[in-house]
């Protein structure tokens, strides 16, 4: 059983619908574990303790002593042993059972065990038969996912000031050929679930040599930090439909382009590659350095071509750029602009070197294939790098896109805009914690509005009363890639603070998960009192924390920080319905123990 | 629509009760299940993809055998929705074998939906966790009596020879809708005390009254 007859999308909603359950079971497991724990209890207090002498004239359950001829007890059916008056359960004196064999059966019920014998005659080759099939379909998928899934890279750090040139969403119109919005969607689901099988993948790099011989295409050169990304950026320049590919004006671009930078900027990338990460742990852990004094600004065209279903930047030029080595007073400046989904997806492109010039003119389309529906949960990030000698890079400055308000229009000729580049935000979770990120936790998050519709009957409105208190419940589902010396430690709990404007902090913790590698807590942290309003600037710490039984205090392991304004509005927007969030975790945000 | 849940996401209930509907696509399942669920009715076709399910919670009263009212327990029912499209068909056969009892729905204003049925019928027992799971027949658009095409006798007869009840419900009205469910999770209370009871019952006998018997249910009318 599997779901290879599905679309992507489907896929995803199934298995949607799986996570849900396997949310249900783990409610479940708990609850018979306790059930079992408790018919231990029971069957202890009613076994004969065989330290004691006892005769066989004796109440098996309570050991009280049974008379010859008057309340002499009976053998119950269950466990053939004489039981007293007092210990037995039933509903008539011929049918009873004692009170062990009573908690037995009860368990048997309460748990679904029966259910599980039931099943086990009909299928009795299955020996795994009380996985459920939910069960079993979505550890497949997760099992597929690992082995595909190279770990999202952590979203770049996002402050600066937003740029939006229309202020307003306007409705898509324009349709989509329906075999070209099937294909996108299957490959932005794809991105999502980082590419649930090798054979995607495998056929994607097919799709790609043969794409190779037959267009020069740019973004060959413009790497990505994973290679599924890689794949999926060169699946977009497959003109699936040939006819209605754009050739032109493109390909001159990348063909001009590609001169002698090629190599070093190729090299240059490589570094990064094997650094592994986002271009910003890469940089902050080694050769990143950052101009004193960030000037200049970017020209950048934006632009969404449905034809392809891409997103189209057009990195046109930058001016009056900081020297990025300013002791021989040289730059070779490029362009890296990254596309960020939903706090977690990350897809980058970047432009070649330019050598020697503070102004430099690149001209390059770069496509990020994308479900125009997604625009409105993205925002681009350009960033500006000086490509130094020894694989050295300098940051020449950057501008944060916000695409939720941006107007696409079709068929017009977008003017290009000049943005003024602005410093990395000075903010310690920037650079210096996600260095050291490492791993992730999954977490879940409903708002649950308790704000109801209201309904006037007069004017025949709904009203809904904005101002009500919500609930903000998140659910750390588990995590994933910690690193090896929190994997040792095993006793982690959940600590989740949600900080309010104003000096509210929320605290809530899970409870401890003993010796587990790849820990799931499943646990509900619910912070209430939370106005839907407030939640668009509040900022959700998840701290992992190493339990450590016989000291007083508790080892922090690492952090996660969801704050991201658009991660927010996902959330209270779509009320009552969980959003999954994958949060990167930081090691030793603060190094801290309490 | 996920917003019952907020409340019941603790283990605080005495039994995991999974039900499941099925039946062709259409004849109103996912609004059963909604009605029954959150006492909404959503006219809207939204076909439901592959599978879906829904929870409620419940009290259940469990009736002694000697005719007085027993404990009351805390029930939640997880009540699984099925794609009633044949494209879906190998995943959602796939999910009965989980299920503890079944709603087999079917449209009153559709006689296709009626006749098949009993292809339902025989998916059941293929795919069920045993031969004869616990059923309820279910009409359901009974709000629609202009465009009846079945007719109760006609259902109450096929319900009759599978020996399983019969209801007819409007997810619209909400009539009946409770009334099918609750008595579907009464057969399998009194299904899982027959099963722990019976240390070893006939695998073939589970103590049911249920007979699913796909091949010509007409002649099973015979032999009494």
């Amino acid at each position: 059983m599997d779901l290879s007859l599905l679309q992507a999308l489907e896929r995803e909603k199934v298995l949607e619908v799986l996570q849900r359950d396997k949310l249900l079971r783990n409610t479940e497991e708990d609850r018979i574990r306790k059930l079992k724990i408790e018919l231990q209890e029971i069957r202890r207090k009613g076994a004969k303790n065989f330290s004691l002498q006892y005769s066989e004239r004796t109440c098996a359950r309570c050991q009280r002593p049974l008379g010859k001829f008057w309340n002499s007890g009976a053998v119950c059916q269950g466990c053939s042993h004489r039981i007293c008056n007092r210990c037995r359960v039933g509903v008539s004196n011929l049918d009873w059972k004692c009170t062990v064999c009573h908690a037995y059966r009860e368990v048997k019920i309460k748990s679904g065990d029966w259910f599980l014998e039931e099943k086990a005659k009909k299928y009795p080759h299955d020996t795994d038969s009380h996985e459920t099939i939910g069960e079993k379909l979505l550890k497949s998928y997760q099992r597929l996912s690992q082995i595909a899934v190279v770990p999202p890279t952590p979203p770049p750090y996002y402050g600066s000031p937003t740029f939006n040139r229309y202020g307003e969403v306007k409705s898509m119109k324009k349709p989509f050929t329906k075999s070209m919005e099937d294909l996108m969607f299957s490959i932005t689901s794809h991105v999502r679930k980082f590419s649930k099988s090798q054979e995607d993948l495998r056929l994607k790099q097919e799709l790609l040599t043969v794409d190779k011989s037959r267009r020069p295409s740019i973004v060959q050169k413009s790497f990505s930090d994973t290679n599924i990304n890689t794949s999926v950026i060169n699946l977009s320049n497959v003109p699936s439909l040939p006819n209605l590919f754009k050739k032109g004006k493109n390909d001159d671009h990348s063909c001009s382009s590609s001169g002698g930078d090629e190599e070093l900027s190729q090299s240059s990338e490589n570094s990064e590659l094997k650094r592994g990460g986002s271009f910003r742990s890469s940089g902050a852990d080694s050769g990143f350095h950052e101009v004193s004094s960030v000037t200049g600004e970017l020209e950048l065209t934006v632009d969404f071509n449905d034809t392809t279903s891409c997103l189209e930047i057009t990195v046109k030029c930058c001016r009056n750029l900081s020297c990025g080595d300013t002791k021989r007073k040289k730059c070779h400046p490029y362009v890296k602009v990254s596309l960020v989904l939903e706090t977690t997806r990350c897809i980058k492109l970047r432009t070649p070197v330019k050598r020697n010039t503070t102004d430099p003119i690149y001209n390059e389309v770069l496509q990020f294939p994308l479900d125009r529906s997604l625009l409105t949960q993205s925002r681009l990030q350009a960033t500006v790098w000086h490509s130094g000698t020894l694989k050295k890079k300098v940051f020449l400055g950057e501008v944060v896109i916000r695409l939720d308000g941006w107007m696409f229009e079709d068929g017009t000729a977008h003017s290009s805009c000049w943005y003024s580049l602005s410093p990395k935000p000075e903010c310690p979770e920037g650079g210096a914690i996600e260095s050291s990120s490492s791993g992730e936790l999954l977490v879940r998050m409903k708002f649950s509005s308790l704000s109801q519709p209201t309904w006037d009957c007069h004017t025949d409105e709904v009203h809904i009363r904005l101002h009500d208190v919500g609930q903000l419940t998140v659910v750390v589902v588990g995590a994933k890639n910690l690193p090896a010396k929190s994997n040792t430690s095993q006793n982690t709990y959940i600590k989740g603070y949600l900080v309010l404007p104003g000096p509210r902090e929320l605290v809530q913790k899970s409870p401890v998960l003993k010796r587990k590698p790849g820990p799931e807590w499943s646990h509900q942290l619910v912070f209430s009192k939370v106005k839907p309003s407030e939640l668009h600037i509040c900022t959700l710490n998840l701290e992992l924390w190493d339990h450590t039984p016989f000291t007083r205090s508790d080892r922090l392991l690492g952090g996660a920080i969801m704050e991201a304004e658009s991660s927010w509005r996902l959330v209270s927007q779509a009320p009552n319905i969980w959003h999954d969030f994958t949060l990167p975790v930081q090691t030793n945000a603060h190094g801290r123990r309490t | 629509m996920f917003s019952a849940v907020s409340t019941m996401t603790d283990g605080d209930y005495d039994y995991l009760i999974k039900l499941l509907a099925l039946g062709d696509s259409g004849v109103g399942k996912t609004t059963f299940l909604y009605r029954y669920t959150d006492n909404k009715f959503n006219p809207k076709f939204i076909t439901t993809v592959g599978i879906d399910f829904r929870e409620k919670r419940v009290v259940y009263t469990a009736s002694a055998p000697n005719g007085t009212t027993g404990k009351t327990f805390k029930v939640h029912l997880q009540l699984w929705d099925t794609a009633g499209q044949e494209r879906f068909r190998s995943l959602t056969t796939a999910f009965f074998r989980d299920a503890m009892g079944f709603l087999l729905m079917f449209d009153l204003t559709s006689q296709q939906s009626f006749l098949n049925v009993r292809n339902w019928m025989s998916q059941l027992q293929a795919n069920a966790y045993c031969e004869n799971p616990d059923i309820v027949l279910v009409g359901n658009k009974a709000d629609l009596p202009d465009q009846r095409e079945v007719q109760e006798k006609q259902a109450k007869e096929l319900a009759d020879k599978y020996g399983i009840p019969y209801f007819e419900t409007s997810a619209a009205t909400g009539s009946e809708v409770d009334k099918a469910v609750i008595t579907l999770l009464d057969l399998v209370m009194k299904r899982m005390e027959q099963c722990v009871d019976k240390p070893s019952p006939d695998p073939a006998n589970g103590g049911g009254a249920t007979k699913l018997e796909d091949a010509a249910p007409d002649q099973k009318k015979c032999a009494c």
